[in-house]
């Protein structure tokens, strides 16, 4: 019987000894070969190309041949657009682990309680997923037209002058974050129902007994159990926080005045508008380098529970 | 009760929210530009049905669909294939190099599209593989083999060592475990993943915009183009034809969440 | 016994790789069959009606006349045509006879060697078109495409608005527009439509200034010796102020686009505007985007950019751009054919006719049927000269630079003299 006031966490890793599996090397390289011949030339080689292009002042034809060596980077660390860049890539982070995570992670919990219609809601929260940017970007200009009624009190209500949301420098980086949330928190809400599928009724039904009431339950047993799946939601979302384009591209198209641009918008100007190729590919290398960053300094720091015990053993002993 | 009362108040809330700006697109459907302009928001006024008619009476309409599911069902099965042979060794198994390996996946997921698309392209032409529907299908499980690789790995964690060293016991190899024991523990996992990558597949516009010439490949999003012209789009018809095209990539979630919710939720008793 | 990968088969895969790229660098085009059948691929960016069929039957025709040939179409919309062009182009494989709009983007094109010098191919036919539309596909003197459309920039107006506002004669001078702007706000009518999200439509403004103030030529002369920081080039960004600065745009006017439902054209379309300055094409979107499907009908006028007091240009320098095709590099011998037959006075007729394309040959103007077409088309005809749209005339990085900071001057973000040294920075650039 597990005391309520302790959190519950996965038993610590059976001895070393055990761990080690006696496997062939060729086994494991025959269940890598498909995923690692696709990746490495699909991926990594127009990932190598774009990173040799960073290099040179290119237009995309031909070759590259002007060598520039870290002119493009030093260009982009001194340029405006890209500094606002990287602050705005910085608020949209926040915000998004501020409000997006968690609300997806209420939703979830919400529609794992027996309700009627429960598999109804579950579909309709996904829906706004399962949407090209174009449609969301559509139907959200459509919803936000000035002059007209429902846009005029939303946008008002952001603290736009009427009907103005994507027009006003001051509010239009908020609207986009609200789009996206929109569109993307039902990836987060079905990674943590499908998680939340995966903790054994047993567990959470032994703490109700015990007297715990659903917000203890879900703090002391839901919640670490999620752990995992939630530092993995935290993940993505950063990384796709930073790799930010099509919503706004099509939203805004990054303005106006870029004050709705991102990294991958300012990419995407100068690489195929510009034809500037080789800063544009440098721009990319930035954004890679700095998802990477994040990566590497989130493995050691915060999944590095996870990444400890490679197998888990459920069950609590007391 | 009260507390049931309020658990649908705020679903009925959340799904508002999410269904009036689609309730928009959808009337928008019903309207012809004209009136998207003057009254965007409110009931047509008179019901157009003629775009949506139009659309689903065109050939074309159905061919592109055909091409974008096929491309969907044939992307999600081969990375969630290769994922998932990956994600079991990376799970499951210690060996050198484990680790930088799966950073080298990880750090797919960092790299914008965008700029992979020209050194893509020179590499799919030089494979003969333009006008060709694994040209799309192939690039599009590559670049989706991070996010894969990544979720199935914390999913196949969770299954308890003692179901494989059981199996193990019983003279089971590896892959006969991962086939016939993994996979059907994983299943939420594996339908979630699979939804994934087949909305990816389903809304992806650059790569088939780029591979396809011949335009009886194209697929849906690229297909919206006939109702943009060089000055104006036909936003109504537009707006027709989006609705249209999320209508079998919510159909099939609908399947596979029933897999996603169905799969086994208990652990085994340690 | 733990196993690892072996390093070398990973070395190997991205070897195979790498390898596959090279390959397809060299690689070029596959198409001119040989023996005597030949494939044209025809990309072009008119996908919708009226000219989608069009393009088709003269394909049709073309074919059924000449056994041997077969032309493959791919219409496609506007900025996915660019999107592909430019990989296609970049990787090596230009279609056979693409859209282009000439100028910068040609040039570079040409530079790189991937469209066709067709100079002394359409010697002998060439006379028959505008003189003045042949200009931005000549490049260095040699002939890279032929235009099929020409059109020009101009104000479109809404007659009853401004009668209601007390304006006479529609402002022949820059002064006088502001004078009319300023009426017309007491009238409580807005004075003018404008996509600011857009960017381009607002950089018709600024051009326009540029060539009434310093001359037709200082655009083009900005360009050749890399510098926009002059005195004439700055007085036009301050012209362009005044204006601004009296606040004439509709309400939202940063967001709103072109063609969309409540943008520039459905504005102007559904009489919520006065005026919006816009291309040959401006009645009928402002037709097809409006409430009533007709836009303003007969109360729709035209008139040309005014003139600035004092400044160099003159109200005939006209401001526009069109439509042409371009011949890729590895185009088989019947493209040229092919060309010239879509450039015949019969087939631009057929193009006139349908309202959407102004002709460029000189014979086919009688068969422009509607008012507005025969109004640019006659403003056209008197012109004494042509400045191609900054975005298109321009390399693409200038071009789009141009479209940045007008429309930053429009926000208010830049002063008119920050506008030219930014542009004198990217073209030095260049």
């Amino acid at each position: 019987m597990v005391a309520i006031h302790q959190t519950v966490r996965p038993a610590a890793p059976p001895a070393r000894g055990r761990r080690r599996r006696r496997v062939r090397p060729a086994t494991v390289a025959a269940f890598l070969a498909p995923a690692l011949a696709l990746f490495l030339l699909l991926v990594v080689t127009p990932i190598l190309v774009a990173a040799y292009a960073s290099a040179f002042k290119w237009n995309g034809f031909g070759v590259p041949s002007d060598f520039v060596g870290w002119d493009n980077f030093t260009r982009a660390f001194a340029d405006p657009t890209f500094r606002g860049d990287l602050w705005r890539a910085f608020v949209l982070v926040a915000l998004s682990l501020l409000v997006q995570l968690p609300a997806a992670l209420g939703l979830a919990m919400l529609l794992n309680q027996p309700l009627r219609g429960r598999a109804v809601y579950r579909l309709l929260f996904f829906a706004p997923y399962v949407l090209s940017e174009v449609t969301t970007a559509v139907l959200f200009t459509l919803v936000f037209s000035p002059n007209r009624g429902l846009g005029d009190t939303l946008s008002r209500l952001l603290g736009a002058e009427a009907g103005a949301v994507f027009a006003d420098p001051d509010t239009v980086l908020l609207a986009v974050f609200l789009v996206v949330s929109w569109k993307y928190f039902g990836l987060h809400m079905v990674l943590f129902l499908a998680a939340r599928q995966g903790i054994p009724r047993e567990l959470t039904e032994a703490a109700t007994t015990d007297g715990a009431t659903a917000w203890q339950t879900f703090r002391h047993v839901t919640l670490p159990l999620l752990g995992p799946t939630i530092r993995i939601s935290v993940f993505l979302s950063v990384i796709g926080t930073i790799q930010l384009f099509d919503m706004v591209w099509v939203l805004t198209g990054g303005g106006p005045i870029h004050a709705s641009e991102t990294m991958a918008v300012t990419m995407y100007q100068f690489g195929f508008r510009r034809f500037e190729v080789g800063y544009a590919s440098a721009i990319s290398i930035v954004m890679f380098a700095l998802s990477f960053a994040f990566a590497l300094v989130y493995q050691r720091v915060v999944m590095r529970r996870d990444t400890e015990g490679a197998v888990t053993t459920r069950g609590v002993q007391g | 009760m009260i507390r049931r009362a309020v658990l649908h108040l705020l679903c009925l809330a959340v799904g508002a929210v999410i269904v009036v700006p689609v309730g928009f697109g959808v009337l928008g459907g019903f309207k012809d530009n004209g009136q998207l302009s003057t009254n965007p928001l409110g009931l047509p006024d008179p019901w157009v049905p003629g775009n949506y008619t139009g659309i689903l009476a065109s050939g074309v309409f159905w061919r592109q669909l055909a091409n974008s599911t096929l491309i969907a069902l044939a992307t999600a099965a081969v990375v969630v294939g290769a994922a998932a042979l990956a994600a079991f060794v990376f799970a499951r198994f210690a060996f050198r190099g484990r680790e930088a390996l799966f950073t080298l996946f990880a750090a797919g997921l960092m790299f914008p599209f965008a700029v992979a698309i020209l050194p893509l392209f020179i590499l799919l032409r030089a494979m003969g593989l333009l006008d060709n529907p694994l040209g799309v299908i192939l690039p599009q499980a590559a670049f989706g083999l991070p996010v894969t690789i990544i979720i199935l790995r914390q999913f196949f964690r969770t299954i308890p060592a003692e179901v494989e060293e059981a199996a193990t016991l019983d003279g089971c190899q590896p892959f006969g475990f991962f086939w016939r024991i993994l996979l059907p523990m994983a299943r939420p996992a594996i339908a979630t993943v699979s939804v994934l990558a087949i909305v990816t597949s389903w809304n992806n516009f650059m790569l088939p915009l780029v591979v396809f010439t011949d335009q009886s490949w194209w697929t849906l999003p690229v297909g919206v183009q006939a109702f943009q012209g060089q000055y104006a789009d036909d936003t109504a018809r537009v707006l027709a034809y989006v609705v249209l095209s999320m209508v079998p990539a919510l159909a099939f979630y609908a399947v596979a969440e029933r897999q996603l919710v169905g799969g086994l939720a208990g652990g085994v008793k340690g | 016994m733990t196993a690892h990968l072996s390093r070398r088969s990973l070395l190997g895969m991205a070897g195979l790789g790498a390898g596959a790229m090279l390959l397809g660098g060299c690689g070029g085009d596959d198409d001119g069959g040989s023996g005597g059948t030949q494939t044209i691929d025809w990309w072009h960016i008119q996908n919708t009606e009226p000219m989608l069929p069009v393009w088709a039957a003269m394909a049709k025709e073309y074919q059924d006349a000449h056994a041997g040939v077969t032309v493959e179409i791919q219409p496609l919309e506007n900025e996915a045509f660019k999107a592909k062009l430019t990989t296609a182009t970049q990787a090596g494989s230009p279609p056979d006879l693409f859209q282009s709009w000439g100028g910068g983007v040609l040039a570079q094109q040409v530079q790189a060697g991937l469209v066709k010098d067709i100079t002394d191919d359409v010697a002998p036919w060439i006379g028959s078109l505008l003189p003045l539309a042949m200009q931005p596909y000549t490049v260095e003197g040699r002939i890279y495409g032929v235009p099929f459309d020409l059109g020009m920039i101009g104000f479109w107006y809404n007659t009853a608005h401004f009668e209601r506002a007390g304006i006479g004669s529609p402002p022949a001078t820059w002064a006088q527009l502001l004078d009319a702007v300023g009426k017309l706000k007491s009238a409580g009518i807005v004075p003018i439509a404008l996509a600011g999200k857009d960017k381009w439509p607002g950089h018709y403004y600024w051009s326009y200034l540029a060539m009434r103030v310093g001359g037709l030529s200082v655009l083009q002369q900005a360009l050749e010796q890399k510098n926009f920081d002059t005195p004439d080039l700055v007085a036009a960004g301050q012209r362009f102020k005044e204006l601004i600065d009296l606040q004439p745009f509709q309400k939202g006017f940063l967001g709103a686009e072109y063609g969309s439902p409540d943008g520039q054209a459905a504005t102007m379309g559904n009489g919520g505007a006065a005026m919006e300055l816009m291309g040959q094409w401006a009645p009928s979107v402002q037709a097809s985007s409006s409430t009533s499907k007709q836009g303003i009908g007969d109360k729709l006028g035209f008139f040309p950019f005014p003139t600035v007091d004092g400044g160099k240009g003159t109200v005939t320098e006209v401001f526009g751009g069109g439509n042409g095709f371009a011949v890729g590099r590895d185009a088989p011998p019947a493209t040229l054919d092919f060309l010239k037959t879509l450039l015949d006075v019969a087939n631009q007729r057929r193009a006139a006719a349908t309202g959407a394309v102004l002709p460029t040959v000189k014979d086919a103007a009688d068969s422009i049927k509607d008012a507005t077409g025969k109004t640019v088309a006659a403003t056209l005809a008197g012109a004494t000269g042509f400045q191609l749209y900054l975005d298109q005339a321009y390399p693409p990085a200038l071009g789009q630079q141009v479209n940045d900071s007008v429309a930053e001057l429009v926000a208010g973000a830049k002063t008119p003299e920050e506008v030219v040294k930014d542009l004198t920075a990217v073209a030095k650039s260049q």
